[in-house]
């Protein structure tokens, strides 16, 4: 069964990369514009691991993982905050939150992979 | 969940690639309003990069290094004060970001420039801009022609340039482009206790561009290029506002 990931930034640009990075692994990407909607596709699509962004409107990154850790369906759901932000507060604060890693903006699709392939499979498709 | 590991080994763990030190530094020491002139000049003059900088910011209309009438560090602070600084300090992890987006999204190398040897962007262009508010007040400009906005984009998303004809798209990207610059040097800012915020990035297209500082404003102007690539970036700064 295909690994399912949730992709969530209000970034378009972002949420295409995503979608492009795991394009060819046996992988299901969803999508989510910001923390509201993301929480909305995580109890929908139960995925396999979250990608979060922190700075969005509506519902932020921070709001949205705090909010899942307190929902006993969602809250083992694996997180990866993906952002450009990593002050100090904001590091400290989300660790607390729990969350299984961090990849700072701008990225190279590579680091996407190899910290997703940690905590979930990811099989290569074969080529078509 | 957090095993009470401190922001050191967060980093280690998370892979973060070390922040540009002469920049923490002077925003560290900007920060203090009692900050002292001495210390902060011995750091710039430590850079020779940032020396440059601060004296094209203190020397504003100066077209060349000739006609500046400011030409030590200690005679810019003295004049000009902390807000000068500040922007430099600012505009440091701004650029290095920008620098560093090229390099991991595009395999491209941006150069920095002298913004005064330029060619000016003529006619309808993109301009991003995002607000910042709090301890430090100001706004963070990223402006381009729109076929190099189109080329990023195109590079950015994977796609050939004549596929991306949707101006929303290269908006997108552009806006992006400026919340991975701003949001690398909020966390600098925030790290030596310069709270702020920032607002969502708004990216139109303009042929008409004018920074209007506030009085007590700093403004740092910085150009990029790289091949036939060329990008303007704008920093205009207050501190300590009570915001």
């Amino acid at each position: 069964m295909a690994t399912k990931i949730l992709s969530v930034d209000d970034s378009r640009t972002i949420r295409m990369i995503v979608g492009r990075t795991f394009k060819s692994y046996d992988c299901q990407v969803c999508e989510a514009g910001n923390g509201e909607e993301g929480l909305a596709a995580a109890a929908r699509e139960k995925p396999d691991l979250i990608i979060l962004d922190v700075t969005m409107p509506v519902m932020d990154g921070v709001t949205m993982l705090g909010k899942l850790k307190e929902d006993p369906e969602l809250k083992t759901i694996p997180v990866i905050m993906l952002t450009a932000e990593s002050g100090r507060d904001n590091v400290l604060q989300i660790a607390k939150l729990g969350v299984r890693d961090y990849l700072v903006k701008p990225f190279k699709e590579e680091q996407l992979i190899e910290k997703a392939g940690r905590i979930v499979p990811l099989v290569k498709r074969p080529a078509a | 969940m957090n095993d009470g590991a401190s922001y050191q080994e967060l980093s280690r763990r998370y892979g973060f690639a070390p922040k540009p030190e002469s920049a923490s530094r002077l925003t560290q020491l900007v920060s203090r309003q009692d900050a002292d002139l001495d210390e902060i000049t011995k750091v710039i003059d430590k850079d020779p990069t940032l020396r440059t900088r601060l004296l094209r910011v203190a020397n504003p209309e100066a077209e060349n290094e000739a006609e500046y009438a400011i030409e030590t560090v200690e005679d810019a602070l003295m004049r000009n004060g902390m807000g000068c600084v500040l922007v430099l300090a600012m505009s440091t992890p701004l650029a290095q970001a920008l620098v560093k987006t090229f390099q991991t999204m595009l395999s491209l190398q941006l150069e920095s420039i002298d913004p005064r040897t330029a060619t000016p962007l003529a006619g309808e262009h993109l301009l991003g801009t995002i607000g910042f508010s709090g301890k430090v007040v100001g706004h963070v400009f990223l402006r381009m022609s729109i076929d190099t906005g189109r080329g990023i984009a195109a590079g950015i998303l994977g796609l050939p340039p004549e596929e991306l004809q949707d101006i929303n798209e290269v908006r997108d990207v552009a806006g992006e482009l400026l919340n991975i610059m701003t949001g690398n040097f909020k966390s600098n800012l925030c790290d030596a206790g310069l709270e702020c915020k920032l607002s969502p990035p708004e990216v139109r297209s303009t042929s008409d561009f004018s920074m209007a500082a506030s009085r007590g404003s700093s403004i740092e102007q910085m150009a990029f290029r790289s091949g036939g690539i060329q990008l303007f970036v704008d920093v205009t700064a207050n501190p300590w506002s009570d915001d």
